[in-house]
């Protein structure tokens, strides 16, 4: 079964190939608009050696990991104090939902006045563009939380930080991981948006770079890394922390 | 003086807008040792009584009293066994029964000494590493109630738990639950609404009223223990509670 789905994404892969490099033999655009799949190739394996690729990789991954932590900790601060604090779920919950709807990349122009081409500025935009999607899940577990199993605990002398660290936080993980994992996803899109528009290191600038030198297969090839590291980190990290999550809660 | 009281409990609920008396001067007293029972029709606002026993919700009116000093929130001398449990699925059985005693600070050998104890107590030392999901109903309410018992508390404050068992786990809980009152000689307050449990469980029954309920009456059930449930003679103490159940009157 398993052996079979695997299969059956190995020859969708190859079938895209190949139909890619039909299309480019047919010649009905020119090289340098429509790249053959092995010219991108080339490329990626360029950008291996020359080890652009892999600080490219570290650079982008590095800014994600750090601005992906702060918007998990700021989130979970705020969505616990929303679900917990009707007064903060009044004035500070409204503000949350109208500032999630503001794509990160808007968030740009404001981190390069504030902090300059460096690397807070695009840390900031990575941070802001995912905080309020975990926030929002993080309030949504807290708030279905069982009452019972608040109240089991303050009936056994569990208070304030106890109480969170202790019932709060784990009876909303699930939740919680929903709200991580769409919250790498903004994470992933701000980190490369910033990046593009900041032409400061990481694989945006690269991208961009392809796009200024007018080397498509090098803007293709970036894009098949982003949206590879993106599958990858989808299904090994997240998926995998949803898995045990959702059998140890029993939830599956 | 009683080891619990309850003075003159009022309790309101809002109903479509409207104040609406649930507790209408409950008075309840509670020896040391006493294993109580609390019937009453659905909805009378037993379980609410008990809330407020355990500090869990606050009273509009009335105090409790516990060795004669006046409570006004929750504390590990009343625990509460819930009625669904209220189990922690994201621990194992043993750090469910030692929750309480963790969060109280004590060092993590004694925490399993003391629930080797209550694990063993309740026939669940070989789940001891087991998740929530993996136990039975009747085995979630033994975790339940081991996790009770351990915080070693003065009243055990008990919530129908044993309303979604299947009959035969409910019989063999009844009689386990009186050696663990024998054993351990806690102070019990068991809310129910099955009569026959109520008779076999309780030294004394009280029956409240429809609402705005009050204790209406006290049964006391002077019968050898352990008993069980098929015991003919527990009829006439059942008969009783029923008939001062059925004599509400309307409301």
């Amino acid at each position: 079964m398993k052996a079979n789905l695997f299969g059956k994404k190995i020859v969708f892969y190859i079938a895209i190939i190949l139909v890619w490099q039909a299309i480019d033999s047919a010649d009905i655009w020119p090289d340098n608009i429509f790249p053959s799949p092995i010219e991108v190739g080339e490329d990626l394996i360029y950008g291996m050696s020359d080890g652009s690729l892999f600080y490219g990789i570290g650079t982008s991954m590095w800014r994600l990991i750090v601005g992906l932590a702060i918007a998990i900790c700021g989130g979970m601060i705020l969505g616990i104090f929303m679900a917990r604090v009707e007064t903060v779920n009044q004035t500070i919950g409204s503000l949350v939902l109208g500032l999630q709807s503001i794509p990160s990349v808007a968030w740009v122009p404001l981190a390069i006045l504030w902090f300059g081409l460096t690397d807070v500025g695009i840390i900031f935009v990575t941070a802001i563009g995912a905080i309020f999607a975990v926030t929002i899940n993080v309030y949504t577990g807290v708030k279905n939380i069982d009452p019972s199993y608040i109240e089991a605990a303050r009936n056994m002398g569990a208070k304030g930080s106890q109480l969170i660290t202790t019932v709060l936080i784990p009876a909303a993980f699930p939740y919680m991981i929903t709200g991580f994992k769409q919250g790498w996803a903004f994470a992933w899109r701000g980190v490369i948006g910033a990046e593009l528009l900041f032409s400061f290191l990481g694989l945006g600038f690269l991208l961009n770079v392809g796009r200024q030198l007018n080397d498509v297969s090098q803007v293709i090839a970036m894009m098949l890394v982003i949206m590879g590291i993106g599958i990858l980190i989808d299904g090994f990290v997240f998926k995998r922390l949803e898995d045990k999550v959702m059998s140890r809660w029993g939830l599956r | 003086m009683g080891k619990l009281e309850a003075k003159n409990i009022e309790k309101f609920f809002q109903h479509d807008g409207k104040p609406l008396k649930a507790l209408g001067g409950v008075n309840l007293t509670v020896n040391d040792g006493e294993f109580v029972c609390i019937v009453g029709p659905s909805g009378c606002g037993k379980s609410t009584f008990l809330r407020i026993l355990a500090g869990l919700e606050k009273p509009d009116g009335g105090e409790i009293m516990l060795d004669g000093k006046k409570l006004d929130d929750t504390g590990p001398e009343r625990i509460m066994v819930f009625q669904e449990g209220a189990l922690f699925p994201w621990l194992t059985v043993r750090d469910n029964v030692e929750y309480g005693l963790k969060i109280s600070g004590i060092p993590e050998k004694e925490r399993n000494e003391i629930s080797n104890r209550y694990l063993d107590m309740m026939q669940l030392t070989q789940f001891a590493n087991s998740y929530t999901y993996q136990l039975s109903t009747g085995m979630k309410q033994r975790v339940a109630i081991a996790r009770a018992l351990v915080m070693d508390p003065d009243v055990l404050l008990m919530d129908e738990p044993f309303a979604a068992l299947d009959s035969q786990t409910r019989d063999l809980l009844l009689v386990e639950m009186q050696l663990i009152w024998k054993k351990t000689q806690k102070t019990i307050i068991f809310v129910t609404h099955n009569v026959p449990e109520a008779a076999v469980l309780g030294s004394r029954v009280a029956v409240f009223s429809a609402r705005p309920s009050i204790v209406k009456k006290i049964i006391d059930v002077d019968y050898k223990r352990p008993r069980v449930a098929e015991d003919e003679n527990l009829g006439t103490y059942e008969k009783e509670i029923l008939s001062s159940l059925r004599h509400q009157g309307p409301k």
